[in-house]
């Protein structure tokens, strides 16, 4: 009885999300015509799993599980003290064998001394980054509803969780073509799929709505990224396209690329942006330094990265972006206790037209993964 | 106005497009019959092998899961260990979303990850 209950109230529970999200999409698209569009698209999506052959018997079924990152990281700006303890929990719910709604919310502090006292002092931010339901489609094709990070170049949507970012800093064209919170409001279709023996490609398109509801505003623009990837060669390029639709209704456009080559436990990264804002570049390396002769045990374990980056301010001033050119040299060491524990600490010198300072920084990051079910069985 | 037009137009023919290259390459794949690249070209597994066959193409997959799991994971973060099998099926299927890894891939990744 208690059994036939949970069943019910769950069942209960996906469907009012589903009819949530449903609502969310129509209020998305006001204007009949393109409702009608994407409701068509949406219809013929939902028939393309009808097409498709069903899930392997033996694949593991799907938990829903709690991953994220946490962390506590010092910085020293400019000489001014800062303490940061961080958490971002994601939590994964798959719903039957194409379903997943995911969300993100991070819980941080950016404890600081104010002027004449010897205490640290803050509040805790809470933000939900981002709240999507995903449909997978077909195996090119998935197709996202609700909140979620806006794919403009690799950063913010890939590389932005605490536990994966190299260095604790962010980029500072970072802020470029995401939106005021990092996130879109509304809709998005993207894939990968094999498009030769050699390479695969993937892609994104988007559209999202103006939302001033704090912190889940975003703005109304459309736009897109795609990418090649070549496996065997382990290098990724790409570009990034955007449009806004509103106020000055200016392009946005970025590349991207990435290379880990299979000889040395080399990461290579990097980035440039262009919008009415500002442009700039990063470019990223990151190296493992398991090869070393010496101390190996300690030595596979530590990593060493330099980043470099430019900012040249725009047309149109931005409260996110720096207020004047700026150029940024960090250089870190990272230490992985075990998997997804480290230690990590950068120096950088940052030299812009207002000052110049010192950036240092020193913490802890973790990965954690807890299962809301049982992991083991099939 | 118009240029939203263009977008929602652009939308429409990226998922019809998808979803008639996506059926049309299941209908020629057929149902029963996998196939994996191990070393750059094709080697189909038919649908009743023998049991020397199935251990050799268990052993592919295995090589090339790994392979395909250094390639895709290590784009982003260090590869990580293996979890269990049902947390990682809702893994994947976050990843699958996230960094719009393959299809293919994500089988094979996920097979080797499990095992």
């Amino acid at each position: 009885m208690v059994g036939r209950d949970s069943v019910s109230t769950v069942l209960n529970v996906i469907r009012g999300r589903l009819s949530a999200a449903a609502s969310v999409c129509l209020s998305l698209f006001p204007s009949l015509p393109l409702r009608n569009a994407l409701l068509a698209a949406l219809l013929i999506s939902l028939s393309a799993p009808y097409l498709l052959a069903q899930q392997e018997d033996d694949t593991p079924k799907a938990i829903p599980i709690i991953i994220g990152g946490a962390g506590f990281i010092t910085t020293f700006d400019g000489g001014q003290p800062h303490l940061g303890p961080l958490i971002a929990p994601v939590v994964l719910v798959p719903l039957g064998d194409r379903w997943l709604i995911e969300s993100r919310a991070t819980f941080e502090s950016d404890l600081s001394q104010p002027p004449g006292s010897s205490s640290f002092h803050g509040k805790v931010l809470k933000e939900v980054d981002y709240l999507q339901l995903d449909f997978i489609a077909n195996p090119y094709l998935t197709v996202t509803v609700g909140r979620f990070l806006t794919p403009f170049g690799i950063f913010n949507e890939r590389l932005y969780p605490i536990w994966i970012r190299n260095l604790q800093t962010d980029p500072l064209i970072l802020p470029i073509g995401i939106g005021p919170s990092n996130a879109s409001t509304g809709a998005m279709v993207r894939g990968g799929f094999k498009a030769t023996s050699t390479f695969d490609i993937n892609y994104a398109l988007y559209f999202s709505t103006l939302s001033t509801v704090s912190p889940l505003d975003s703005s109304r623009f459309a736009g897109g990224r795609v990418g090649i990837f070549i496996p065997e060669s382990r290098i990724e390029i790409g570009g990034s396209f955007q449009h806004l639709l509103q106020d000055d209704r200016s392009n946005s456009f970025g590349f991207h690329g990435a290379w880990q080559p299979s000889a040395v436990p080399l990461d290579l990264r990097g980035e440039y942006q262009r919008s009415s804002e500002g442009s700039g570049y990063w470019i990223e390396s990151a190296y493992r330094l398991s090869q070393a002769p010496f101390w190996q045990n300690a030595m596979r374990r530590t990593q060493l990265v330099a980043r470099l980056q430019q900012f040249y301010i725009g047309k149109i001033p931005s409260d996110s972006l720096p207020p004047a050119d700026t150029r940024q040299f960090e250089f870190g060491v990272n230490y992985y206790f075990r998997d997804g524990l480290r230690a990590v600490s950068s120096y950088g010198r940052e030299f812009s037209q207002l000052e110049n300072k010192n950036i240092w920084t020193i913490g802890l990051t973790y990965r954690f993964a807890i299962p809301l079910g049982h992991g083991d069985e099939n | 106005m118009r240029f939203k037009g263009k977008i929602i137009a652009g939308l429409l023919v990226t998922i019809l497009g998808g979803v008639l290259y996506a059926a049309g390459q299941e209908q020629a794949k057929g149902p029963e019959t996998t196939s994996v690249s191990t070393t750059g070209s094709d080697s189909t597994v038919g649908s009743k092998p023998s049991h020397s066959q199935a251990l050799q193409g268990a052993a592919d997959r295995r090589v090339e899961g790994e392979k395909r799991f250094h390639a895709n994971c290590g784009r982003c973060h260090m590869a990580p260990h293996k979890f269990p099998p049902r947390m990682m099926a809702t893994i994947e299927r976050h990843m699958r979303v996230r960094a719009m890894i393959t299809a293919e891939d994500m089988q094979l990744i996920l097979g080797y990850m499990t095992e």
